[in-house]
Parts: C-alpha cells; structure tokens; sequence
C-alpha cells in the first residue's frame, strides 16, 4: 500500500485495492474500527470478537476430529 | 448518484432488504450542485450499486443489501465464516478506500445495517453533532499502522553434555536456567523497545491510537505483538512517516516492525456509542 | 495446527481455508499437536518448579542431578514424539488471544 500515490483515484487492474492488504490487517480495522450510529430501527454488530472468529473455527475443526464417546462411559 | 431520500422517506422496495452503510461525509461533498463526483459505478456488498443518502447535512454512502444475507441472524453466522469474511470486508472495504481518494469522510464499521432510510436518518440526527466534530477531526487525513512483534530469538545451542554422563542433569537445568532468564531480558527489552518506538511516532502524528494486538490465530505470525497503533497523518506526509518507521526500525532490532498504509481512517472516526 | 492459505495468482483473491482437503494427515497432526501441546505445559510448568527449588536449595545435589535428568529425558521424547507426527516445536501452542500465547517458546 505505500506504493500508492495518494493523488492517484484510479483502481487497481483487479479492481480492487484491497488484493494487497492481509486479511488480519483489514478485518483488524473494518471490524473494530469504523463509526457505529444506532438508532431505533437498526440492526448492527457493533462489536466482533476476532479471538470468538477464530477461536470458534479452531474448535469447530478440533471436534470434527475426536471421536464421539460411546454412550454411558 | 443516483437519487437521494428526504428525511422520514421509505423507499419502494421489497421488505426484505436492508441499507448497509460504507461511510459518512458531509452532504455537500455528494452534492451534484457542487461537482461531486459520480460515484454510480461503485457496486458495493451485496452487488447492489453504491448511492448517498442525505440528511440533516451529512450524506451517508450506502447500497441496498437483501436482509437474509445481511439481516442480524444471517449477519451473526457469516461473520463467523472467514471466507464470506474476506470478500465482505474487501468489497465494503473498497467502497470506503475508493470514495476516501475523493472527499474525507468517517469509515463506517462492518456490518452496520438500517432497516431503512427514516432509521438510518434518525440515527444521523441523533448524533449530529459528534460525527460532524469527528469529520473535522479526521479532515481528509489517512491513517498508518505500525505493529511491532519481539524479534525471533536466537536459535539456542541444543548441545551439552550427553545424556549418561555425571553431572549431566545439573548442567541441563543449568542450561535451562540460563536459557529462561535470557528469554525473560528479552522480552523486557522488546517490550521497552516498543513503548519507545510508539512514542516517538505519535510525536510525528495528529493523532495516534494503541489497539489491541491481533489474534495470532489469524495473522499466522508466532512472535508475541508487542504493539499494534494507527497513527493520523496528512495525506502528504506519507514518505516522511515511512522514513521515520524506518529509522525507528533499525534503532529496534529486538523488533520486527511492520508498517501498513495508507487506509481511510478507520480507527479515528470515533468508535461507537459508547464512545469507546 | 496445519493450515493451507493458498495464494491465488494476481486478480483473485486470497482464500484462507482451517482444515486442509489436500492434506490428510492434518487432522491427526491437528490433534496430536493439541495434545502433546498440554503435555509439553505440564513438562515446563515441572521444568520450572525444579529450578525454583534448586535455587531455593531445597533440593540435594544429586536430587537436583535426577530431576535434570529426568526432564531431560522428557524433553528428548518430547522431540521423538514431534518428529513421529511430523511436528515442530513451533507447532506446539495455543493462541490464548488477549493473554498471549499458552507455551513461552524457547525454542523458536
């Protein structure tokens, strides 16, 4: 990203810029970062967890992997 | 642009869609009247093109997405799923970097949703006054990230005396010891070493923020981060930052320091309701 | 854990995938690495008490000699275990988020 000149409004060939940014960096900020404005009406997550992401995909590979105990141990 | 919604309107639509929200400016800036610029080629998440919604003289970026994807029960689970995550937060991602080229503006977080245009507008009013205070704060400035990661240690020597030898479970524990409390100045050191480098940036930035470290389970990096902060800068300090990221890089080699830039700035535009 | 992050060619984006389809020894590496982790918590958490109480005195010479040893040996069958599933030293953590990583990584 530092390659950019600033004054440039044009896109990358791909079409989007973002194709360099890693994923931790941009969900990083577009997650916890960024203005939230409730109201009445609203639906919004206002607050992610990126350990709850993670950790939760971590366990659900975990226990696809451990075999279910027999009933009554 | 494409049309733009008076304060209390509903617009005509299947009920099942929802407004997501990309970004906050000031409604001149999204004015025809004023030369803004066209932005009706942006398609946003969702695949639906990106238009402005206006009230009480902020403008709202925003594009039509189909609540069961978006909507909060939908929402919760794909937030969950990295690989939606990655093109979501890209395509939102991109709407925010692409407009910010062109006027300032506050990014808006992921995943902000309103039923439709009277909440979204009612939300706005609401908080008038702080996102215009905010928008003035941020000024079309961009934001820097530097994080700093303690440095992989030297490989130990693994060699000592083998094992069967006398004397050789004393010198292991020795070894040991002496492994530990060099691990432990280590780690001292890196840790000053990265409240040094974060001062001496902030005292180039408008604004700097400290936040917290990255989950490592994501970013696939094992060294401990020892600082993760965004700092506020002028459009055109760009190279002078690099230059002093650079400069506090090699005064650190207990560091491994990483510099990413420039993004809107996300974490400036002033968090949630809280005010956190 | 195994991961596969496969880098795509320029103009698509990165896919980030947990578990590995191509890899099907992964599980079993997953697994083993989980487990031998909490082994290797145990093996430091022993590791450091002997070396508090060798400090403190509290043990005889050839006490201290035996614990050494003993850990020694511990962590040679830890490195067997490792290479049997394939594993690094680098492999045996758990992210702990906020708290930092479970194991402090001597051997990095």
């Amino acid at each position: 990203m530092t390659d950019v000149d600033l004054r440039d409004p044009g896109l990358s060939e791909a079409g989007y810029p973002a194709e360099r940014v890693s994923l931790v960096d941009l969900l990083d900020r577009v997650l916890a970062g960024g203005v939230v404005v409730t109201g009445e009406i609203t639906l919004s997550i206002a607050d992610v967890d990126l350990v709850v992401i993670s950790l939760r995909a971590l366990l659900t590979s975990v226990s696809a992997l451990v075999e279910p105990q027999p009933e009554g141990d | 642009m494409s049309e733009r919604y008076l304060p209390g309107g509903r617009p005509p639509g299947p009920p099942e869609e929802g407004i997501w929200s990309y970004a906050i400016t000031e409604s001149d800036r999204v004015s025809a009247a004023n030369g803004a610029p066209d932005l009706s080629w942006l398609i946003g998440v969702g695949g639906a093109q990106v238009r402005a919604i206006t009230c009480s003289g902020l403008a709202v970026l925003v594009s039509d997405v189909s609540l069961a994807e978006f909507g909060e029960t939908a929402l919760r689970e794909h937030l969950e799923d990295l690989e939606w995550l990655d093109e979501v937060a890209r395509l939102h991602h991109n709407v925010v970097e692409t407009a910010g080229r062109l006027f300032p503006l506050l990014p808006v977080r992921l995943a902000t949703v309103y039923s439709g245009a009277a909440a979204l507008c009612a939300a706005l009013a609401d908080h008038h006054d702080e996102l215009l205070d905010a928008l003035r704060r941020v000024g079309g400035r961009v934001e820097w990230g530097v994080k700093a990661y303690a440095a992989a240690e030297q490989a130990e020597a693994t060699g000592g005396p083998a094992a069967g030898k006398p004397g050789s479970g004393l010198a292991y524990l020795q070894r040991r010891r002496d492994q530990l409390a060099a691990g432990r100045e280590a780690r001292a050191a890196a840790v000053s070493g990265a409240r040094a480098v974060h001062a001496g940036l902030t005292g180039k930035a408008a604004a700097a923020v400290v936040r917290p470290p990255q989950s490592a389970q994501l970013s696939k990096v094992r060294l401990p981060m020892l600082l993760n902060a965004a700092y506020l800068l002028d459009a055109s300090d760009g190279t002078s930052f690099t230059a002093a990221v650079a400069a506090e890089a090699t005064a650190h080699p207990e560091l491994r320091i990483e510099l990413t830039g420039p993004w809107p700035p996300y974490s400036f535009a002033g968090g949630d309701d809280d005010g956190r | 854990m195994s991961q596969a992050g496969q880098a795509a060619p320029t103009g698509q984006r990165v896919r980030y995938r947990l578990d590995a389809d191509d890899d099907p020894q992964a599980a079993e590496r997953g697994l083993a690495a989980l487990v031998l982790t909490l082994v290797e918590l145990l093996r430091q958490l022993m590791e450091r008490q002997a070396l508090r109480r060798v400090e403190d005195g509290t043990v005889t010479d050839e006490q201290a000699e035996r614990l050494g040893y003993t850990l020694m040996q511990l962590e040679e069958r830890m490195g067997e275990l490792l290479d049997e599933f394939g594993l690094e030293w680098e492999d045996l953590n758990i992210d702990l988020g906020p708290l930092g990583p479970l194991l402090d990584d001597h051997r990095a």
